[in-house]
């Protein structure tokens, strides 16, 4: 009797710890969850630039429920690009429409945004903000 | 004579090399939370901020979906939870730099900027001090502030309430160019 609740206790024990275990890796794994990789996701809407900021225009708060958190695609004209501290951050406007994307590039990007400049036409993929006085996106790659 | 004929186009010339609106879109406003447990910090290059200097008039605009951080978790939880930025996808902060005569004229570059910080909906005066350098082309504000998370009825839970501060450190770098219509 003795001998058998022994080994019910060693039983139990390695159980618990085991458990233990798990629950430990499940919440680091938790906590370190990656971000969205835009690289490897499909974008949710390729659409162009002048009717992505119309959309914006129109109607921010339908817009936002649209858009917001998701992958977006777009192609334009590099009317701006800026390189500091690591982070690039490209302007993209569509047939000089005054309408611009502003896409705050992912740090591995950066080697191929040293090598864009002004005029460059490029798509790139990226998570969508909001607006401002541009539509954002951000963790922005370029796509070709 | 000839020393306050310079002083006052001296003066004149910056009044009206200042007398323009300036602005950016891609200015900085990372904000820092240091307890024992954890320091948390998130950044966000995609600040909007526009100067009156006629006026001394300031208004910047940061989307809360736009601050990067380095777990996806946090980040996570920052938009969903504490800030809802579904429900308020922006942050403002409207204000007027109280010495701008003093700043404008090379007396002092710490700009005095009591103002509206809207944050989740919720209104507060603050007083922000920036340093102020004012060169040809550009005007670039820097400087940090402390924003008590509970004034904008932001809750953190119990669970995680050691790790994240009760006030946080914002820190803004916004470098302004003329703004041209």
């Amino acid at each position: 009797m003795v001998i058998l609740m022994k080994k019910f206790a060693y039983i139990t024990g390695i159980f618990l710890c085991l458990g233990l275990l798990i629950a430990l890796f499940i919440i680091i794994k938790l906590y370190n969850k990656p971000h969205v990789d835009v690289e490897s996701t499909k974008a949710d809407y390729i659409i162009s630039i002048e009717n992505i900021v119309r959309e914006f225009e129109e109607n921010e708060e339908i817009a936002n429920k649209k858009y917001l958190d998701k992958i977006i695609q777009v192609e334009g004209n590099i009317i701006d690009i800026t390189l500091t501290d690591g982070n690039g951050t490209i302007t993209l406007d569509s047939k000089n429409s005054g309408k611009t994307v502003v896409c705050s590039m992912i740090a591995s990007e950066n080697i191929k945004v040293v090598g864009l400049q002004k005029g460059n036409k490029i798509t790139v993929r990226g998570i969508c903000t909001g607006y401002l006085m541009d539509v954002m996106l951000v963790r922005a790659i370029i796509v070709n | 004579m000839r020393f306050i004929t310079l002083l006052f186009i001296l003066i004149t010339g910056l009044y009206v090399s200042a007398q323009e609106k300036y602005f950016t879109k891609q200015g900085y406003i990372s904000f820092f939370s240091h307890t024992s447990v954890e320091d948390i910090k998130a950044e966000n290059n995609q600040v909007l901020s526009i100067i009156d200097f006629s006026t001394g008039e300031i208004a910047i605009t940061v989307l809360m979906k736009s601050f990067a951080f380095e777990k996806a978790l946090m980040q996570e939880h920052f938009n969903e939870n504490y800030v809802e930025s579904d429900k308020y996808p922006k942050a403002t902060f409207t204000g007027t730099i109280q010495n701008l005569k003093d700043i404008l004229e090379g007396n002092n570059t710490i700009a005095e900027i009591k103002g509206k910080l809207t944050i989740k909906g919720i209104t507060k005066i603050v007083t922000i001090e920036s340093k102020t350098v004012i060169e040809n082309d550009s005007i670039t504000l820097k400087g940090k502030f402390m924003v008590t998370v509970a004034d904008f009825n932001i809750k953190i839970p119990a669970i995680v309430r050691k790790n994240i501060a009760e006030s946080v450190e914002v820190t803004f770098l916004l470098n302004h160019q003329p703004y041209k219509k």
